[in-house]
């Protein structure tokens, strides 16, 4: 039974399906893997409605393809069979090309072994998708310094990922993921490599973000902790929805 | 920031490893530069050439020489506009007696019509013309062999036997590559006198320009038919070909220092496509998470072709500045100086210096190809799996 | 210490990286291999002409044969000395010989003409330098326009093949009827014909370039020197045979030698700039695991030896790929100007043991210099940083 109640602040918010209009849909997805001559269907015949607003925890055993499903809904890969729709619009498909796009300015990524740039400070790191944007410096760095204070980290813009914590750079990663204000928020593990008190902050962080300013969160972990602050917590087993 | 100057910050990464291969590109650049300083230094005679002047010679062997007739018909040809003749003359200084250099019995009233480019000040030439025991000197050699205007020389002979005094009357400067600025030129009559009664009056070579309108081709034919019937044949070759077929001897040599310098500019290719390929696979993941946030993969490639021309024109400026002064300045003088007779001319050109930047860039480039493809090629979902 | 199998077992995993360092350490091994031949090849064409108890006499002041002239009835006080060997039948052992050079057409490569140097022979001259046989044909007959030629100028030049005749002159056709060998020495890139033929065909009637003997011994000499000198009016000059043609090979050799050190200088140094980019990635990506093998007890010492018997590894391999490939230019025949006598000179690539070894030496030498810094980084290396892979 988790400890927080449904209802509270410290959780995600979970939508009801009936009266909010779903932001993902897939219809029939499946996705299948070579290895050498064998065929490995992590997802067979998926079908998913995910309410705009959601707090969403993935969560499953080692293979049961959660995360498949994770990179399916972020437009980085493709499925063998089926249909992914984000935001309505259709992205299975889609070019590698405009999938491209369309995830710089629909998604903000979330990863488990933070991925900033070790040579560029944490500002630059941020701005990085208002490259793509095509927005002037100015704006870009403007932008770039409000995603940081909404992270509580706009004192530490100049500073280069080695010269933060494990937490802080996780936020900057964050704040990264927002600046282009996607409609959905893609995090795979983000407290995997983190310490208790370093999680529980990022965690709040993720719930303001989905809470306070409406982003709808996908989540994939393994923490039972970081499962508990979600708002809906999906058990995948063998590339199926339990 | 943008792709070039994220591109030059991965540089700034691994200052050591980027140390190294600039090191390595410099090095790599700086033997390139050389040893085609050498070859052009061999080969610049041939360039700088006059194109109406031809060299005659007897047809068999440059050591049998020619008869005294053979000017007289070659002067009265329509297409020769003035000739003059040389006999070679194998001198050396018994106080140097390590230096070589040509000293040459030549017709002092006829050589300077043909060669216009040997200048000389209106009174020394005067002094050359009046003196029989003149000698005029190229300036390079005055200054190799320490002489002095107005002083008089004892040279020794290779052929002939006896001292040789000589008047120093005359220095010349040598105004195109092709002239050797190092000769020593003196009466021909002075030669032929003290000549054995068997070889009086026969000439080396003659030396000729063509008529305005003529092709020096043409008539180095038309001078080797009309002599073809004699018993004593001759070969022409204008100046060009002439010091051409000098260096067709040599040409094992150039080939292989050709070959050689292209050989060490791939050896830079390797050593800069192994340090980029080492800095892709190192950063698969943080190419991973750009192409998910929405970068192409041609933007990937752009970052690695990027640091490659970076390094390759940051080495190539450095190989260059090192270059520069280490031959113009130092062992240029230091060859030019000692080994004058066979490299007169020892500097790096501008050219050579362009094509060296040029090609240290471009090669940096196309050494890229095979990281930069495995960065185009880059499955995201793949490699943020291995990361993660 | 480490066990060897921990760094075969590290550069078999690298290949790519261990392929490239080989290569580049084999490149520098054969180029420094190739310079070293090259310069023994000339030092042994040059250095195996002409005998220790032979002598050469020229005109006093000319350097080389080509400008040197004595008069034919010299040559006859020359030979009749006591310290000039005899035949059986009592004839002197040595001849007067006329040397010019000719220009003749390159085949192959670019064309384009070269010089070749022509010898006017007596029909001794196979008694007089007996390291000379014929290996194809037949010898000259003397007094004839027949001809010879050396090996290594067989088929390099219109003309110069078995059967096959030059003009020495217009309307004076040679004919080739033999190829000879000699010793590897420079008169197997000479043409050799019979003296009066060259003679008349070149304008050298009653001169000589330069008379060649056999001394009784090499003591001989001194004696010898001192007769054929005593009488400055003959104006001869006298030297042994060997130190003649020595002396042209060295300016020749040395050119070589310092553009062949020059070179793989750079080589070298491109080389072990190579060497040292992959070894310190290699340590780097190893870091976990040298920081376990500290862990579990090995030394800093065997941590730091170990990685240079891996540069060694790779070096060794290296140098062993660039000899094997060096041996390959056995076949090459490199020809050159002759400084002293303006003639072609054909030379090979000589390999000798020696030179193997220092080929392999250096190939060592560059992995050690190359992999000691890393080397050193890898040692110093803390267990526990290193494991957990800061």
């Amino acid at each position: 039974m988790s400890e927080i109640s449904a209802a509270s602040p410290l959780r995600g918010a979970a939508p009801s399906p009936e009266t909010t209009p779903p932001i993902i849909r897939l219809k029939g997805l499946k996705k299948t893997f070579w290895r050498g001559k064998e065929a490995v269907h992590v997802l067979d015949g998926l079908n998913l409605d995910v309410p705009e607003g959601s707090f969403e925890a993935l969560m499953g055993p080692s293979g049961s393809g959660k995360t498949t499903l994770l990179n399916l809904c972020a437009g980085l890969d493709q499925p063998t069979e089926g249909t992914v729709e984000v935001a309505g619009q259709t992205i299975s498909g889609l070019s590698e090309t405009l999938l491209a796009r369309w995830r710089a300015s629909t998604i903000g990524f979330v990863f488990q072994s933070f991925h900033l740039l070790p040579v560029l400070t944490a500002e630059q790191n941020v701005e990085l998708p208002l490259i793509l944007a095509g927005l002037s410096r100015a704006e870009r760095k403007r932008r770039a310094v409000i995603a940081l204070r909404a992270v509580g980290l706009e004192d530490r813009a100049r500073h280069l990922p080695r010269q933060l914590s494990g937490g802080q750079e996780q936020r900057v990663a964050i704040a990264r993921a927002i600046v282009n204000d996607p409609k959905l928020i893609i995090a795979d593990e983000p407290t995997g490599d983190l310490d208790r008190q370093s999680a529980d902050d990022v965690l709040t962080l993720l719930v303001r973000l989905n809470r306070d300013f409406g982003k709808t969160v996908m989540m994939v972990t393994h923490d039972p902790a970081a499962a508990e602050r979600a708002g809906i917590i999906r058990r995948l087993d063998k590339g199926s929805l339990l | 920031m943008s792709i070039p100057g994220l591109a030059a910050r991965n540089l700034l990464r691994n200052k050591l490893r980027s140390f190294l291969t600039v090191s390595g590109v410099t090095v790599g650049v700086l033997a390139f530069v050389l040893l085609r300083t050498v070859i052009w230094a061999w080969t610049a005679q041939s360039e700088d050439t006059a194109v109406d002047r031809i060299v005659t010679r007897h047809k068999v062997t440059f050591v049998m020489e020619l008869p005294m007739s053979h000017f007289d018909e070659i002067r009265s040809m329509k297409e020769v506009r003035c000739a003059t003749y040389q006999n070679w003359f194998g001198g050396k200084d018994p106080s140097h007696d390590q230096e070589f250099f040509a000293t040459i019995a030549c017709d002092e009233k006829t050589l300077f019509d043909v060669y216009d480019d040997m200048e000389t000040p209106p009174d020394q030439k005067k002094a050359f013309l009046e003196d029989k025991q003149g000698a005029l000197v190229g300036e390079k050699l005055m200054q190799r062999l320490g002489w002095k205007l107005g002083q008089t020389v004892v040279l020794q002979s290779q052929i002939y036997p006896g001292d040789w005094e000589f008047h120093i009357v005359g220095v010349y400067k040598a105004l195109r590559k092709a002239v050797d600025p190092a000769q020593v030129f003196f009466h021909w009559d002075m030669l032929n006198e003290r000549r054995p009664a068997r070889i009086k009056d026969h000439i080396g070579w003659i030396v000729s320009r063509v008529a305005p309108g003529a092709s020096a081709a043409r008539t180095s034919l038309a001078i080797d038919e009309h002599f073809d019937a004699l018993d004593v044949q001759t070969l022409s070759q204008d100046e060009h070909a002439f010091q051409q077929s000098f260096l067709a001897m040599f040409s094992a040599v150039l080939t292989a220092l050709d070959t050689v310098s292209l050989v060490i500019l791939g050896i830079m290719m390797l050593i800069l496509g192994n340090t980029l390929a080492m800095g892709v696979r190192e950063r698969t993941g943080e190419y991973a998470v750009l192409r998910a946030i929405g970068f192409l993969p041609r933007h990937m490639v752009a970052l690695v072709v990027a640091e490659a021309a970076a390094l390759g024109f940051v080495g190539g400026a450095v190989g260059l500045a090192v270059a520069f002064p280490l031959i113009n300045l130092g062992m240029g003088r230091y060859i030019e100086e000692n080994f004058g007779g066979m490299f007169p001319f020892f500097r790096v050109t501008p050219s050579a210096a362009i094509v060296a930047m040029a090609l240290s860039i471009a090669l940096a480039v196309v050494a890229s190809v095979p990281p930069a493809l495995a960065a185009y090629r880059l499955r995201v979902v793949d490699a943020l799996r291995r990361v993660a | 210490m480490i066990p060897i199998a921990y760094n075969l077992g590290s550069l078999g995993v690298r290949r790519r990286t261990t392929a490239t360092a080989v290569l580049g350490i084999a490149l520098v091994v054969f180029v420094l291999a190739g310079a070293l031949m090259l310069t023994a090849g000339i030092r042994r064409t040059l250095g195996s002409t002409g005998r220790a108890d032979g002598a050469l006499v020229i005109r006093k002041g000319s350097d080389a044969e080509l400008s040197s002239n004595i008069d034919q009835a010299s040559v006859g006080l020359i030979l009749e000395g006591p310290e000039v060997r005899r035949s059986e039948k009592g004839a002197a052992l040595g001849s007067g010989e006329v040397v010019v050079v000719t220009a003749l057409e390159k085949i192959g490569t670019k064309g384009g003409v070269s010089n070749v140097n022509v010898r006017g022979v007596a029909d001794n001259v196979w008694l007089v330098r007996p390291e000379a046989h014929i290996v194809d044909g037949v010898p000259a007959k003397a007094g004839t326009d027949e001809a010879v030629i050396g090996a290594r100028i067989r088929g390099r030049f219109k003309g110069v093949e078995l059967g096959q005749s030059l003009e020495l002159r217009k309307g004076r056709p040679a004919r080739i009827v033999g190829v000879f060998e000699a010793g590897g020495s420079s008169f197997e890139s000479e043409i050799w014909a019979d003296v009066d033929t060259v003679r008349t065909a070149f304008g050298r009637e009653g001169l000589v370039s330069s008379t060649t003997v056999q001394l009784l011994s090499m003591g001989s000499f001194d004696a010898f020197k001192a007769r054929i000198e005593h009488d400055k009016n003959l104006g001869l000059e006298a030297m042994r045979e060997s130190i003649y043609y020595e002396k042209q090979s060295e300016n020749l050799a040395k050119f070589i030698g310092v553009l062949g050190w020059l070179i793989s200088a750079f080589f070298s140094i491109g080389a072990m700039i190579g060497a040292m980019i992959t070894m310190y990635a290699s340590v780097s990506s190893r870091e976990r695991e040298i920081g376990t093998l500290r862990a579990l007890g090995f030394s800093r010492r065997s941590v730091l030896a170990s990685f240079m018997l891996e540069a060694c590894l790779v070096s060794l391999l290296g140098g062993a790929v660039g000899c094997a490939a060096s041996l390959a230019l056995g076949v090459v025949r490199f020809s050159m100007i002759n400084f002293a006598t303006w003639s072609e000179i054909v030379f090979v690539f000589e390999p000798t043991a020696r030179i193997l070894v220092i080929a392999m030496v250096s190939a060592v030498a560059m992995g050690v210099l190359g992999g000691f810094l890393p080397a050193v980084r890898a040692a110093r290396l803390r267990p526990v940083e290193a494991m957990r892979g800061e």
